[in-house]
C-alpha cells in the first residue's frame, strides 16, 4: 500500500503536464454535464429557480378582506410571513380581447419573501403611478411589453388606464394560461380606482416555513385554514405551482441527452487513450515493479488509484468551477427556456459526480488490467518494434520528399496499439464534432425551414369577434397570404379507452396542409391520416395500418398513409383532412385558419395587417417554432468542441510521448549520420501529425456517414420522428478539419522540441 | 519427548536452499520454436555463490529469469526453500521476490520516475515495513554503498556505476536469502565493476546465496562454484576454491568438482 502511493505520487510528480490535461479533460466533462443537467433541470422545473431567486413563499393564501393573519404566525414551523397585500380581480381590455387578471397591490419597496425577479423595464416607482408590472407569461400571452397602454376594467365596471413599465417572473403561482387569472403588480392608486370599496378586495398572505417538504406544507396549510376559520378563499402550497410550471421539452432534452452522452463518450476515450499512453510508456518501470514483487493486482489497483486520484481531483475542480460558474456561463439563456438559473440540487451535483468518477475508474480499468498483465521480463528483453521500409515510404524519398518527414511519418504506425489507440481517439473525437456539426446546421434548417417539421403555418386566426364567413373573407383577400387551410383541433379517445391524443384536422383531402412527409404519403382521401412517430410508437402502429378512434363519441376509422415529424403535442399527434370528421359524421368543432405567408413575409408584420384590417376583431397568434428555443445549441457546441478538443490535445501528447520514447533510440542514430536537431524535430512532429491526418480523415468521414442517421434516430426514439436530420455544411467543415491538423501538428512541436534537444550520446545510451 | 529435547542435526536437505530438476524453456514465436533452456539440473545451498556463465543465447538469462518467478518454465519443478514454487501464480510469486529474492539487472532498471532514495525504500515499504523503517534501511544501504549523498537525485542523473550501486541496494533492501544478478557488471568500466563486485562479496560474506550471470571471468572467479551454460544444457559445473595468499601454484587453486 505505502510502496504503491510512493510510486503514484512519484509518477504524478514526473509527468505534470499529462496529470493536467486529464484533470482538465475530468474537469471540463464534469462541468459539460453539471451544466447540461442544470440547464435541463431549469428547462422541465423552472419553479425550482424561480423560487430560489424569489426566495418564495411555500403557501399563498387568499383571505377576505380585514383578516388578522398575526395568529399565524403562532402555527408551528412557520417562519415568516408575506404580505398581506390588498388584492381584485379586474379584466385587461385589449380592443375585444379581454384577459381575467389579478391587481396585487405593492409598493415600490421590493419585498424581502416572494420578491419579484424583474425581466424588462422596472420594478413599481414612486415617478409611476400609473404602473403596472406583469408576470411574464401573461405579458407574452397578451403581447403587451413595456411601454404598452392597457386599459383595465373592475368588477363593477370602473375603468383605469395603465402602462406597462416592467415585466417580472414570479413562483408564487403558475404560467398563464394554464393558470389564470393573470398576474400584474399595481401601486395603491391603481387598485382604488378599479375597485373602490375596500371590502370587495381580497388579501393575500404568504406564509414561509422552516420545513418546506410537500407533508409538511400541506400539514401548515391545514393548519392556517382552520386558523382562520371562513376568511380563506383560496389555498396554493408550492407543489401545485410547481407542479402547474412542469413542463417537457423532448427537443432539448433530445439535445442535452446527445451532449451529455458525447461528452463522456470523450471522457472515457481520453481517459482510455492518457492510460493506456502512459501504461506504454512505463512498461519497463511496471516490469521492474514486477520484479521487485508487486503482484499483477497490485499493479492494476496502482494504476486504477492513479487515475482514480486525478479523476476526482477533475471533479472536485468540475464541481466547484460548476458552482461559481453557472450562472454567468448560463445567463445566455433566453427565459423562455429557463426562466432562472440556480446551481443544482446538492443531490444532483453528488450523483453526477459520482458517475463520473465511476467512469473514470471503468475507463482505466482496461489498460490498468493490461498494465497488470506486463512480463516482468519487459524489463530486460526490451522489445523493439521494427518493419521494412515501405514501398510508399521509398517512393517518397525518391521524390525528395524531405526523409526527416518520410521517416517520423513511417515510425509512427510501427507500433501499431498505440497508433490504433491514438488515431482511435481522435478519430472519435472528430467523429463527434462532424456530429455536432450535423447538430448545429439541423438546428439551423428547422429555424429557418419550419415547414420540415410541419410548421408551414406562420399564423394561426380565429374568427374572434366576426363570424365564420367573415373571418373566412378577411383571410382569403390578405394579399400577404399565401395559403389558408381550415383547421380543427380534436382530442380523440383511442380504443383503449384511457388515453386520449390530439389530432388536427388541416385543410381537406382535395387540398390538404404542406406537412413534409418523412415517410409515405400524404392523407388525399376522407380517413386517410398522417401519424407522427410517436403516435405510431403509442399505437404499436405502421404506415398502413388501420385505428378507429372516438372522436366527440363517434367512432372514426384512420388509414396511417404517412408519418410526419412533429416536435409538439409530445409528439404524439394524428393529421387528417377535415371531410374526414364530416363524412364520419362528428359534429365539427369551430374551425381556426393555419395561414402560409408568402415568402419574404414576416409572421409579426402579417398579424399586424390582418388585425388592423379587421379593427382588431379577428383572433391572430403567431405559431411559435419550437426550435426559436435552441438558441442554447450554438453554447452548448462551442462548450463540446472544447471538450473534444482537450480529448484530442491528450491524445496528441500521449502519441508523442509513446513515439519520442520508441524512437529516441534511433534518432540517436539518425543524428549520428548526419540529421539536424531541426530534422530530428521535423520527424518527430511528422510521426504525431502523420496519426492526426488519419484520424482526422477517418474521423470526419465517420461522422459525415453517421451523422444524418444520427440525428434521425435520436428524433425518432424522442417520437419527433426520423427525417429531420442535415448533414453539416461543406464550409464548418473544411474550418474544423483544418483547425483540428493545425492543432494536433502544433501541440507535437513542444515536446518534439525538448526531445531535439536532447545530447546525442545520451540518446544513444541504453 | 526425548526428540525434542535433543536438537534436530543439520541436513543437507536444510542446506539446500533452490533445487531445479530437468527445468526446461521453449519459445513459441512466428518461427520455429526456440530451445532456450533444455531439462537443466542443480541444487543451490544457502550462502552459495553461483556464477553461470557461457556464450550469448546459452539461456542463462531465462534460466534466472525463471528460477526468480518472472517467466513461467515450460517444464520441470523448482523447489524454493522446500516448497515446489514452478506452479505458483504470478501474484504468488510476487509474495516470494518480495520476501525472499532480490534481483539486479544489467541495465539496472531503476524506476525512472522515483527519485533514488524512493527506489531503494520501495522493496521495504512494500513488505510492510513502517515509513521510518524503510528510511533507516535505506539510509543504512546507501550509506554501505556511498551514495548517501545521491539521495534525492533522480536515476537519469546517476552514472552507470551509481546505478548498479542503487539497484543493488534496492535488492537488498528486504535482506533476501537469494540474490539474483543478471550480468551486472556487463555495462560498466573496470573501476565500477570492481565497486558492484565488492558489494556482491559483501553480501556473499553476509550469507546470502548469490547466483550471477556474468559473461566476465573475474566477476566468476569470486563464485564458490561455476556453471556453464552452452545450448540451454549444462556443459560444465565446479566448485572453486577460495584463493590461497601463498605461494601455492595456480594448478592447485582450482579443483574440479564431482
Amino acid at each position: 500500500m505505502r510502496a504503491a502511493l510512493r510510486w503514484i505520487r512519484s509518477d504524478l510528480r514526473a509527468h505534470p503536464t499529462q496529470v493536467i490535461v486529464e484533470l482538465l479533460v475530468v474537469a471540463g466533462v464534469l462541468t459539460a454535464l453539471l451544466l447540461s443537467a442544470t440547464v435541463l433541470e431549469g428547462a422541465t422545473n423552472p419553479w425550482r429557480g424561480l423560487f430560489a431567486q424569489s426566495k418564495g413563499a411555500q403557501i399563498w393564501l387568499h383571505l377576505t378582506h380585514g383578516t388578522n393573519v398575526s395568529q399565524l404566525r403562532h402555527i408551528g414551523g412557520v417562519t415568516e410571513l408575506a404580505g398581506p397585500y390588498t388584492t381584485t380581480a379586474a379584466t385587461i381590455v385589449q380592443g375585444p380581447v379581454q384577459s381575467a387578471v389579478e391587481l396585487r397591490e405593492m409598493t415600490p419597496k421590493m419585498p424581502q419573501i416572494g420578491r419579484l425577479l424583474v425581466r424588462q423595464g422596472s420594478w413599481l416607482r414612486y415617478s409611476a403611478p400609473d404602473g403596472v408590472v406583469l408576470e411574464a407569461s401573461f405579458a407574452q400571452a397578451i403581447h403587451a411589453v413595456v411601454g404598452t397602454r392597457l386599459v383595465v376594467n373592475g368588477i363593477d365596471g370602473p375603468t383605469a388606464r395603465v402602462r406597462v413599465i416592467g415585466i417580472a417572473a414570479t413562483s408564487d403561482q403558475g404560467f398563464y394560461p394554464d393558470q389564470t387569472p393573470g398576474l400584474a403588480w399595481v401601486q395603491r392608486p391603481v387598485l382604488r380606482r378599479v375597485e373602490p370599496v375596500a371590502k370587495h378586495t381580497e388579501e393575500l398572505v404568504g406564509i414561509k416555513i422552516a420545513d418546506p417538504d410537500s407533508l409538511n406544507t400541506s400539514f401548515v396549510a391545514q393548519q392556517a385554514v382552520a386558523e382562520l376559520s371562513g376568511a380563506v378563499q383560496n389555498v396554493s402550497t408550492w407543489m401545485q405551482v410547481e407542479q402547474s410550471m412542469a413542463r417537457g421539452d423532448p427537443l432539448l432534452g433530445l439535445l442535452l441527452a446527445l451532449f451529455g452522452l458525447v461528452t463522456l463518450g470523450g471522457a472515457v476515450l481520453v481517459i482510455l487513450n492518457a492510460t493506456g499512453g502512459r501504461v506504454l510508456v512505463q512498461l519497463e518501470d511496471l516490469a521492474t515493479l514486477k520484479s521487485l514483487g508487486f503482484t499483477p493486482g497490485q499493479i492494476t489497483d496502482m494504476v486504477v488509484a492513479e487515475h482514480a486520484a486525478v479523476g476526482l481531483a477533475g471533479t472536485a475542480v468540475g464541481v466547484v468551477a460548476t458552482r461559481f460558474l453557472t450562472v454567468s456561463l448560463l445567463q445566455g439563456i433566453p427565459a423562455a427556456i429557463v426562466p432562472a438559473v440556480v446551481p443544482l440540487p446538492a443531490l444532483w451535483i453528488v450523483f453526477i459526480a459520482c458517475s463520473g468518477e465511476l467512469l473514470v475508474i471503468l475507463a482505466a480499468a482496461f489498460p490498468a488490467w493490461r498494465a497488470g498483465r506486463v512480463s516482468a521480463v519487459v524489463a530486460v528483453r526490451r522489445p523493439l518494434p521494427s518493419g521494412h521500409l515501405s514501398q510508399l515510404a521509398r517512393l517518397a524519398m525518391l521524390s525528395r520528399f524531405p526523409p526527416a518527414v518520410v521517416l517520423g511519418a513511417r515510425a509512427a504506425f510501427i507500433r501499431r496499439l498505440p497508433a490504433v489507440l491514438t488515431v482511435g481517439g481522435l478519430a472519435v473525437s472528430m467523429a463527434v464534432i462532424t456530429i455536432g456539426l450535423g447538430v448545429a446546421s439541423t438546428v439551423d434548417d428547422v429555424q429557418q425551414h419550419p415547414a420540415d417539421i410541419g410548421l408551414a403555418a406562420a399564423l394561426t386566426v380565429s374568427p374572434g369577434e366576426l363570424n365564420q364567413a367573415e373571418a373566412a373573407r378577411i383571410v382569403a383577400a390578405d394579399r400577404q397570404v399565401a395559403h389558408a387551410y381550415p383547421s380543427v383541433q380534436v382530442t380523440a379517445l383511442l380504443a383503449s379507452g384511457q388515453t386520449t391524443i390530439t389530432t388536427l384536422g388541416l385543410g381537406t383531402s382535395a387540398r390538404p396542409y404542406p406537412f413534409d412527409v418523412a415517410q409515405g404519403s400524404l392523407y388525399r382521401a376522407p380517413g386517410q391520416a398522417v401519424a407522427s412517430q410517436g403516435l405510431l410508437d403509442l399505437l404499436h402502429a405502421k404506415i398502413g395500418t388501420f385505428v378507429t378512434m372516438q372522436i366527440n363519441g363517434v367512432p372514426v376509422i384512420f388509414h396511417f398513409v404517412g408519418r410526419i415529424v412533429e416536435p409538439e403535442y409530445n409528439g404524439q399527434v394524428l393529421a387528417y383532412g377535415l371531410d374526414t370528421l364530416k363524412e364520419a359524421g362528428v359534429e365539427s368543432p369551430p374551425v381556426y385558419y393555419s395561414l402560409v405567408l408568402r415568402p419574404g413575409i414576416t409572421a409579426s408584420a402579417a398579424r399586424a395587417h390582418l388585425l388592423s384590417v379587421s379593427g382588431g376583431r379577428l383572433d391572430v397568434a403567431e405559431v411559435t417554432n419550437p426550435a426559436g428555443q435552441l438558441g442554447i445549441i450554438r453554447p452548448m457546441l462551442i462548450g463540446l468542441i472544447a471538450v473534444l478538443a482537450l480529448v484530442g490535445l491528450a491524445s496528441v501528447l500521449t502519441a508523442s510521448a509513446v513515439g519520442i520514447r520508441d524512437q529516441l533510440r534511433d534518432v540517436g542514430a539518425l543524428r549520428a549520420i548526419g540529421l539536424t536537431p531541426g530534422q530530428v524535430m521535423l520527424s518527430l512532429i511528422s510521426s504525431t501529425a502523420a496519426l492526426a491526418i488519419v484520424a482526422i480523415a477517418i474521423g470526419a468521414t465517420a461522422g459525415l456517414l453517421v451523422s444524418t442517421r444520427l440525428i434521425n434516430l435520436g428524433a425518432q426514439l424522442y417520437g419527433i420522428g426520423s427525417g429531420i436530420g442535415r448533414p453539416p455544411s461543406a464550409e464548418a467543415m473544411a474550418v474544423a478539419i483544418l483547425i483540428a491538423a493545425a492543432g494536433a501538428t502544433l501541440t507535437a512541436i513542444w515536446p518534439a522540441r525538448r526531445a531535439a534537444t536532447i545530447p546525442v550520446a545520451a540518446m544513444l545510451r541504453p | 519427548m526425548i526428540a525434542r529435547a535433543i536438537p534436530r542435526p543439520v541436513t543437507a536437505a536444510d542446506e539446500m536452499l533452490l533445487k531445479i530438476t530437468r527445468l526446461t524453456k521453449v519459445f513459441k514465436g512466428s518461427g520455429p520454436p526456440v530451445h532456450a533452456v533444455r531439462e537443466v539440473s542443480l541444487s543451490v545451498r544457502r550462502g552459495q555463490f553461483v556464477a553461470v556463465m557461457g556464450p550469448s543465447g546459452s539461456g542463462k538469462s531465462s534460466l534466472l529469469h525463471m528460477i526468480g518467478g518472472l517467466e513461467p518454465p515450460t517444464s520441470g519443478e523448482i523447489w524454493f526453500d522446500g516448497v515446489r514454487v514452478d506452479g505458483l501464480s504470478q501474484a504468488a510469486w510476487a509474495l516470494r521476490r518480495r520476501q525472499h529474492i532480490g534481483f539486479v539487472f544489467q541495465f539496472f532498471n531503476l524506476v525512472s520516475n522515483m527519485t533514488v532514495a524512493d527506489n531503494v525504500e520501495l522493496p521495504a515499504l512494500m513488505s510492510g515495513a513502517t515509513r521510518r523503517q524503510a528510511r533507516e534501511r535505506r539510509t543504512e544501504l546507501l550509506a554501505e554503498l556511498g551514495l548517501s549523498d545521491k539521495a534525492g537525485a533522480s536515476p537519469a542523473r546517476l552514472s552507470g556505476g551509481e546505478q548498479q550501486r542503487v539497484a543493488l541496494a534496492r535488492a537488498l533492501a528486504n535482506r533476501p536469502s537469494l540474490l539474483l544478478a543478471d550480468e551486472p557488471t556487463g555495462n560498466l568500466d573496470s573501476l565500477n565493476t570492481s565497486d558492484v563486485l565488492r558489494v556482491l562479496r559483501r553480501v556473499h560474506g553476509q550469507g546470502q546465496a548469490i547466483i550471477l550471470v556474468t559473461h566476465d571471468a573475474r566477476a566468476a572467479s569470486m563464485a564458490d562454484r561455476v556453471i556453464n551454460l552452452f545450448d540451454g544444457m549444462v556443459a560444465d559445473d565446479m566448485d572453486v576454491l577460495p584463493p590461497v595468499r601463498s605461494s601455492v601454484a595456480a594448478a592447485g587453486v582450482i579443483r574440479l568438482g564431482e
